[in-house]
């Protein structure tokens, strides 16, 4: 397999935010993520593209301490994630397909919680600003169960944020999402994706993906098959080069 | 040591949140456990079979099965919309967690048993007020040694297809040494007898609450992990 990787820049710091070598996961005789090695820097915001069953979502559950994996190193923001690391999770939001809301208690109920868990100073006041920030400070008093996958999917978002992580790590945002939620939700991003904030995002829309990234991946059969500076891809064929790069 | 309480008591606060709005686990749990003693009452002629001696046996088999319904909900309730994997990203040791659903499960149970003792003392013709204060006791170190090990199972079994058939399954034998406990305890104390009485079975029960606790704070990180 022809493996492909730019030349790195970091402008705004040398010591990687990510830093991934050489990891590994198996189930069983089944090897998700095979032998991944990436740095990735403050600041930037890296895609990863790639089919079903791919590794992605496996790659994601590795960095932000979920899984173990079989073998390799990586840390996050300076944190083994091997070592359960409370102080990793302080550093890290994940924002999946799954929203991780309590459906029964109200927008600002679920927000009020999660800020008591992370222990934040005045998690009421914080609760209400992220739900203003993601628009839905109208429906805060309302359960979750009552919103639009579209809405729950904003709530996700001052969720995953609510304690201002450095790292953001996003599993198939998109998915569900209709067209006017989808632009809600890139709008979102690219105010997350802030020179302080570092972001890995997985994906299967092409044309989000590469909108808003700096670096982009494409990861088959648990390999990145390719790592590029965007700057270096040709946008407009990105598809053919897809195409082209998983049939190699 | 304050946030790991604080983030015991957020999970805590969070689901009587939910309790309060949805009643599910309230109401499932009563309903079963009112069903059970009923049950047995019209299945046992209590004529024959006097009710000091077969009551504490029915009380306990009630408390559990309803209890079992509470543990296999309260685990679930964090699999709705992948919260656990929510509580999972939290910067909170595992066993805060543990404790904020044990604590949660705990008195969930025991307000489910508060409801339940009148309905015992009406059905089994038991005179209980005069000896609550040692039956209280017993209830509590029973139903702590069950909340004990029954978390730790439910979080073990919340990730498993079969779920609803696993725990009890492996709660059941593990709950024999606590139930033979209380039942005897419960049995002596509606005879009369002072707790002093029966040292050997309330230290059984209590030696079984501490190890079922300790086992649960080894083994809940790497219960909990994918």
């Amino acid at each position: 397999m022809v493996f492909r990787m730019s030349e790195q820049t970091h402008p705004v710091s040398s010591d990687p935010v990510v830093k991934v070598r050489d990891i590994q996961k198996d189930f069983g005789y089944l090897r998700a993520v095979n032998g991944i090695s990436f740095d990735l820097y403050k600041g930037e915001f890296l895609t990863i593209f790639g089919p079903n069953g791919a590794g992605k979502t496996t790659l994601i559950k590795i960095l932000s301490g979920l899984t173990r994996p079989t073998s390799g190193s990586a840390t996050v923001a300076g944190f083994d994630v091997l070592g359960g690391d409370v102080r990793l999770r302080k550093e890290i939001g994940v924002i999946s397909h799954a929203t991780c809301l309590y459906p029964d208690l109200t927008a600002l109920e679920n927000l009020l919680f999660y800020g008591k868990l992370y222990g934040l100073d005045d998690p009421e006041d914080t609760a209400n600003q992220a739900i203003k920030e993601v628009g839905l400070q109208l429906r805060r008093h309302d359960r979750v169960r009552t919103f639009s996958r579209g809405m729950q999917q904003r709530l996700t978002i001052a969720r995953a944020t609510l304690h201002d992580p450095s790292v953001l790590f996003l599993d198939e945002p998109f998915t569900g999402l209709d067209l006017q939620a989808t632009n809600v939700l890139k709008d979102h991003l690219h105010e997350l994706h802030t020179g302080k904030r570092t972001l890995i995002m997985t994906t299967h829309d092409m044309s989000c993906g590469l909108e808003m990234c700096d670096r982009v991946a494409i990861q088959c059969k648990g390999r990145f098959a390719m790592l590029e500076s965007i700057d270096s891809v040709d946008r407009e064929n990105f598809e053919n080069l897809y195409t082209e790069t998983l049939e190699r | 040591m304050n946030e790991y309480f604080n983030q015991v008591a957020a999970i805590v606060w969070k689901d009587f949140i939910t309790e309060l709005k949805t009643r599910e686990l309230f109401s499932s749990m009563f309903i079963f456990a009112l069903l059970v003693i009923i049950i047995f009452v019209f299945s046992v002629n209590l004529s024959i079979v006097g009710a000091r001696e077969i009551g504490p046996g029915v009380l306990w088999v009630a408390f559990l099965f309803a209890g079992t319904i509470g543990l296999n909900r309260s685990f679930m309730l964090e699999k709705e919309n992948g919260c656990l994997q929510g509580l999972l990203l939290a910067p909170l040791d595992r066993t805060a967690l543990y404790f904020g659903k044990l604590v949660s499960n705990f008195v969930f149970l025991l307000i489910m048993e508060a409801f339940m003792l009148p309905l015992f003392m009406i059905f089994f013709n038991i005179d209980l007020i005069q000896h609550l204060l040692p039956l209280l006791y017993v209830i509590l170190v029973g139903t702590l040694g069950f909340c004990a090990i029954g978390t730790l199972l439910s979080s073990l079994s919340v990730n498993l297809k079969t779920r609803d058939i696993m725990l009890p399954i492996l709660l059941y034998p593990l709950m024999v040494p606590i139930v033979i406990g209380s039942v005897q305890m419960t049995g002596q104390v509606l005879s009369g007898e002072p707790l002093s009485d029966m040292m050997n079975w309330v230290s059984l029960t209590l030696c079984f609450d501490v190890i079922y606790i300790a086992v649960s704070i080894m083994t809940i990180d790497f219960v909990l992990e994918e």
